[in-house]
């Protein structure tokens, strides 16, 4: 693991992003456009989930929010390793970044674990296991946005 | 399920018992009014996102904020000027938190030579 983290930091694009000042700055504005993809697609899914905006057919809302929700996570997670390798031994120690890893699992395994059991469309799944997966997801993707902030504000 | 609600909650809650300080960004934790110390770098961390030095200071290490590399580069400063064993003068705002010792640099002085880092703020 410690030879990973240092092989990651000595990779060429680290070391360019590590002292780049627009170029860094690009990987960033990459980074929020992807969580705002993200969790401006999984909030309003899950809401609908525990019962919200009923007049909405939940099968037209699951053909446009989960593509962009995969979207978003994919954009989020390539800026995001981008980001982690300028500092990737540092980052590696800090509980808030250790929990948004946690959660980012979590919140993914729930959403295949619902997929798996109920189609891409999650047709026929009850009302209770649909709001199941909602709060899980919510909690997930909110506290992974909130740990990940939190990052820049410790040590 | 309610084993995944249980451990994001163990799981948030483990991440905010590591809080150990305060910001890096902007100057809302410092004091608003310059401090000067005087010490030798004893430890050199530099790039983006944070530029941190370790500086032995007469009263113990601060851990002293410089900028990122466009920063440093624009106030005249070469890699390598910040070095371990080099004796600096910096002025800047220290911590409101008066428990830790941190400071972010507006300006700093190596020898006779004066690098702002912050043009705007002397």
């Amino acid at each position: 693991m410690e030879t990973f983290l240092a092989d990651l930091k000595a990779t060429p694009l680290a070391q360019y992003l590590r002292t780049s000042r627009w170029g860094y700055a690009a990987v960033s504005a990459a980074h929020i456009l992807g969580i705002a993809l993200l969790v401006g697609a999984v909030l309003p899914l899950n809401l609908r989930l525990l019962g919200a905006w009923r007049i909405v057919p939940q099968s037209d809302l699951v053909r446009v929010l989960v593509p962009a929700a995969v979207a978003g996570l994919a954009i989020a997670a390539i800026a995001g390793a981008m980001l982690f390798s300028v500092r990737a031994q540092e980052y590696a120690t800090i509980g808030f970044f250790q929990a948004k890893l946690v959660l980012i699992t979590l919140g993914v395994v729930s959403a295949l674990a619902l997929h798996r059991g109920y189609g891409f469309l999650l047709e026929g799944a009850s009302r209770a296991r649909l709001a199941g997966h909602a709060l899980v997801s919510i909690a997930c993707w909110v506290g992974a946005l909130v740990c990940g902030r939190l990052i820049a504000f410790v040590d | 399920m309610k084993k995944l609600i249980l451990a994001a909650v163990v799981v948030i809650g483990g991440g905010v018992q590591s809080v150990a300080a305060l910001a890096h960004h902007g100057w809302a934790w410092t004091t608003g009014k310059n401090i000067e110390l005087s010490g030798v770098i004893k430890q050199v961390k530099l790039g983006n996102p944070h530029g941190v030095l370790k500086l032995d200071v007469a009263g113990g290490t601060w851990t002293v904020e410089v900028g990122q590399p466009w920063r440093n580069k624009r106030a005249g400063l070469k890699d390598g000027d910040f070095a371990e064993g080099v004796q600096i003068r910096v002025i800047g705002e220290p911590s409101a938190n008066a428990s830790e010792k941190r400071l972010k640099v507006e300006r700093l002085f190596i020898g006779n030579r004066e690098y702002v880092l912050y043009p705007d703020r002397s």
